[in-house]
């Protein structure tokens, strides 16, 4: 197998499972909240209905909405491409470096804000304000965390510090702090509890479904996919910070394609359905108090950081 | 290019200046005034060429001009002063060619030939600067520059201009103050040396001695850079100048205040560590201030220049660290910090004054410098919204673009540094880079709020509404620079090559970035980008088929929408206002009052909101307060009689003597 290869696979695995993690996670959110819930397989069948609709545009739209849906649906490709999600050895190994990492993920914040203020709705503006806020503000975080895992890993590439995640969890405690700030910055990313209700359609809870709400038809199914394909990509990456095992390597053939895709099904759904369990276990922070879970973010993983440069230290 | 030709080129673009002043202050009407643009412009063309010919070149320092009957004045472009020399010549001249129609446009608002006299004037300072090689010419330049400035912040003669350009005037002498008593600590009070010559007297001060001109140095350049807690005035002067000459002053002046505090660091004998974390800790506070004053602000000028607090603020951090880690025996990661602060001035250099000929622009168009009175300006301009928000996104240090990799530059050459074993360094290591990543995600919100509230929805005023497509000559200057920020990042390791900077971009790395361990390949990730941009559009298109679309209104839950509904700056920035309103104080007054007194139901309802920094509060007012009392108090002494003053000047220059003696 080439790195090449291993790329094509994982980037048409991750957006092939990205709606299952979705339905993955509503249907676990209802059976664990005693309803019967819809399929996981679902948000297939809404993508394919959207893709067949027409498009309604608001006549105040400008360039922008046209080209929100594709850059936010690239760069979520972009990162199901880099990041190491079933492959530790692909075409871009090496090449995703951490804060290239977080400026993608800031590069499809900015464009889905840019979206949501385009056609002029109250809703579109609150949802943007309050998803450039929490976008700004979880920025930090994720830089001290992933520098901790950089420090302890010695390099830049998320790849490279998948070494440390699974089998140095033992010998690195201090990472610990750091994954509970990855967790918690991955909630803000993915627009989930505590930060953003995912299900809501009521303005005053909105961020993520406020800035969408004036797509329709493909333009919706590329920003529904591109959600999908975020919450996959954390799935896989921070499963594989924990197990970084039965991933694609160059010597593998066909059993073992088969089962790296077998691993990374069972990985998305266990974590859909703790994300489900989270999510039915704690309340949705009122937006003005996002503050105090950004700083708890940002000390958790500066606690990470701390720790883990002073061991040279010890 | 040989080194003549190079000499010749740098002589003729500083004549080329002089003679565009010359043109504008002799000639009349609006034919003069093209012809001292378009020469200013080919004289500064010329003047950029030579520079980066000198830089691709590696040239030895070369004398290019000396006056010996002059106080031995001579001029010499060093490597470090071409990068600037480059830097402030390319935005003169996007900035002439802008200020073509710019300011044929606004011919009533300015009396044109003093502006372009002012403006070519303040160009020929700037140069004059950067090649000066004596203290001498160093401050005459500086302050051809300063008084310049002085008069192009009141052009428009309106009194918040004024007011604006007095306070300018009193930071900015303080300043000059500064730098030159700095000058004079390291020379021995003697003014007409030459650089060598300071090196070798600097040499023989006592530590002491050599701090207090560090200091100096810092707190001269830093008020010109608008470093807090001195950046008071930044905000109010820089917007009321003409937009081309904001883009000037923002773009290349805030260089020269960093040229200026490089080149004195080079000439002082190696300082200890606790100078560099004093410039880091205000380059720091600086960069957060400036992010979050950016981030609140309503006026897209305004914004622009709290924008520029925060780049200087990063920039003076990156020098710190630079400082901070010489000083500490880690001579790559002072390196590191080094380039990537010369690579943030030249992305700051561009997109800065990108951003303040785009506003000019839109300025023009909507005759609002309000962002709530803007909106719509995409659909009405969208060929200068295409580059205002290549801009933007530069301004917020994302990918591809330039000002991204001085960002990657600066924080992996931290991340790779972590490993040291001296906690003080760890501790400065990591405070900085989360300070800088707090930085650059306000930094990022800042801008996105510029661009989106300016340009997307509904327009909020009639001039909004009323927007048309900027003039060619105002919007190619514009796309230039946005270019020029595209070309920053596609070939940032030729960029980091010709700023010399060999070790972040070696030869053997293939294109690759390489910053204490860590590779970035800008090519890689503008490949990445685009083809993830194609991919998306491909798949899109393939999966629906025909895009179908039909234009209906905004949802608007059955009552039609009115751009008065919509979000503006003020509630884009409620969330930040609040959650720093610890450091940004904020004053709202909602009243209501009857219409007419007899009924007290129909009420008008206005709201005013008035935001402040803490710094003002605390660093600033207490100072003008104590200022005004002590004026106050010294007052007594003009009473008019001119015998009393002629005692004082008698007694004053006695005390010259007895001290001097």
């Amino acid at each position: 197998m080439t790195p090449a290869s291993s790329t094509i696979i994982q980037v048409a695995c991750v957006v092939l499972l990205a709606p299952f993690a979705t339905g993955m996670v509503r249907w676990a959110k209802a059976r664990l909240q005693g309803r019967r819930g819809a399929s996981p397989l679902l948000p297939y069948v809404t993508i394919a209905t959207l893709l067949r609709k027409e498009m309604v545009v608001s006549p105040v739209t400008s360039w922008v909405f046209h080209l929100t849906p594709f850059v936010v649906l690239g760069t979520a490709l972009a990162l199901a491409a880099l990041l190491p999600l079933m492959s530790a050895f692909g075409a871009f190994a090496g090449h995703d470096d951490f804060i290239f990492v977080s400026a993608l993920l800031a590069l499809g914040a900015v464009f889905l804000v840019l979206g949501g203020l385009d056609p002029g709705s109250a809703f579109g503006g609150m949802g943007a304000s309050r998803e450039m806020t929490i976008a700004a503000l979880i920025e930090p975080a994720m830089i001290t965390t992933f520098a901790a895992f950089a420090v302890a890993s010695g390099t830049g590439s998320v790849s490279g510090m998948l070494a440390v995640g699974g089998a140095g969890i033992v010998a690195q405690p201090a990472l610990i702090a750091s994954i509970a700030a990855l967790v918690l910055v991955m909630l803000a990313e993915n627009a989930r509890y505590p930060v953003d209700n995912p299900a809501t359609h009521l303005e005053l809870t909105m961020v993520h479904e406020a800035m969408v709400l004036e797509y329709s038809g493909p333009y919706l199914a590329m920003l529904e996919l591109a959600s999908s394909v975020k919450l996959a990509v954390f799935a896989l990456l921070l499963g594989n910070m924990i197990v970084p095992n039965f991933l694609l390597v160059s010597g593998i053939g066909a059993v073992g394609v088969l089962l790296a895709i077998a691993v990374a099904i069972a990985k998305v759904s266990v974590a859909m359905v703790l994300l489900a369990l989270l999510e039915s276990s704690i309340p949705k922070m009122r937006f003005y108090r996002m503050q105090e879970y950004c700083a708890v973010a940002f000390l958790l993983a500066f606690a990470g950081l701390v720790l883990t440069v002073t061991q040279v230290l010890v | 290019m040989s080194t003549t030709m190079i000499a010749m080129g740098i002589i003729a673009s500083v004549v080329g200046v002089a003679l565009a002043g010359l043109t504008a202050i002799v000639g009349r009407g609006l034919r003069s005034h093209r012809i001292a643009q378009v020469i200013l412009a080919m004289s500064t063309a010329i003047g950029a060429t030579v520079s980066v010919a000198f830089l691709v070149a590696r040239h030895a320092p070369l004398a290019v001009w000396s006056f010996p009957s002059l106080y031995g004045m001579t001029f010499v472009l060093y490597p470090l002063g071409a990068v600037f020399f480059a830097l402030v010549s390319t935005v003169a001249c996007a900035a002439s060619i802008y200020a073509i129609r710019y300011v044929a446009d606004h011919a009533a608002a300015y009396r044109i030939p003093h502006l372009n006299a002012a403006t070519a004037v303040f160009v020929l300072g700037m140069q004059g600067v950067l090649l000066a090689h004596s203290v001498i010419a160093f401050m005459l330049a500086w302050e051809a520059m300063s008084i310049a400035a002085f008069f192009l912040i009141m052009a428009d003669r309106a009194e918040q201009s004024i007011r604006a350009a007095l306070t300018y005037v009193v930071v900015t002498h303080l300043g000059a103050a500064a730098i030159l008593s700095g000058f004079f600590i390291l020379s021995g009070g003697n003014a007409f040396v030459d650089y060598a010559t300071l090196v070798a007297r600097a040499a023989g001060r006592s530590p002491t001695q050599l701090l207090v001109a560090a200091t100096l140095f810092l707190i001269g350049f830093g008020s010109k850079a608008g470093l807090v807690p001195l950046h008071g005035w930044l905000p109010e002067a820089h917007p009321q100048a003409p937009s081309h000459i904001s883009a000037l002053m923002s773009g290349a002046m805030l260089k020269v205040a960093v040229y200026g505090f490089m080149l004195t660091m080079t000439l002082l004998p190696p300082l200890p560590g606790g100078f560099g974390i004093a410039v880091l800790a205000v380059g720091l506070c600086s960069g957060i201030a400036g992010a979050l004053g950016a981030a609140v602000n309503r006026d897209i000028k305004q914004t622009l220049a709290w924008s520029s607090i925060e780049h200087l603020g990063i920039i003076f951090s990156m020098l710190g660290l630079s400082l901070f880690a010489s000083a500490h025996g880690l001579a790559a990661l002072a390196g590191i910090a080094a380039a990537a602060a010369l690579f943030h001035c030249v992305a700051h250099a561009l997109f800065k004054s990108g951003l303040f000929l785009t506003a000019g622009a839109v300025v023009h168009a909507t005759h609002t410098r309000s962002l709530e009175g803007m909106g719509g300006i995409a659909r009405r301009m969208p060929m200068t919204s295409v580059a205002f928000l290549i801009l933007v996104l530069s301004a917020a240090a994302l990918p591809p673009f330039g000002a991204f990799y001085s960002e990657w530059t600066f924080l992996r050459g931290i991340v790779g540094t972590l490993h040291a074993a001296d906690p003080l360094v760890l501790a400065v290591l990591v405070v900085t880079l989360c300070a800088s990543a707090c930085i650059g995600g306000i930094g990022i919100f800042a801008m996105i709020k510029l661009f989106a509230i300016a340009s997307l929805g509904q327009p909020r005023s009639d001039g909004a509404l009323h927007a048309v497509e900027a003039p060619r000559l105002l919007r190619y200057p514009i796309l230039a620079l946005a270019a020029g920020m595209l070309a920053a990042g596609a070939w940032a390791t030729a960029l980091f090559r010709l700023l010399g900077a060999d070790a972040i971009a070696p030869t053997a790395a293939r294109g690759n970035l390489v910053a204490a361990g860590g590779t970035i390949s800008p090519g890689v990730v503008l490949g990445i980008l685009l083809g993830a941009l194609a991919l998306a559009a491909v798949a899109g298109r393939i999966a629906s088929g025909r895009m179908r679309f039909r234009s209906a209104p905004t949802w608007d839950c059955g009552q039609p929408i009115t751009a008065a509904m919509e979000y503006t700056a003020t509630a884009f920035g409620a969330p930040m206002r609040f959650f720093f309103r610890s450091i940004i104080q904020h004053h709202k007054v909602i009243a209501s009052t009857p219409v007419v007194a007899t009924n007290a139901y129909i009420r008008t309802r206005s709201m005013t909101l008035a935001s402040r920094m803490l710094s003002m509060t605390y660093i600033q007012q207490p100072v003008v307060n104590l200022l005004l009392w002590k004026s106050a108090q010294l007052r007594r002494l003009q009473n008019g009689a001119i015998q009393f003053y002629l005692i004082l000047i008698f007694i004053a220059l006695t005390a010259t003597l007895v001290l001097a003696v």
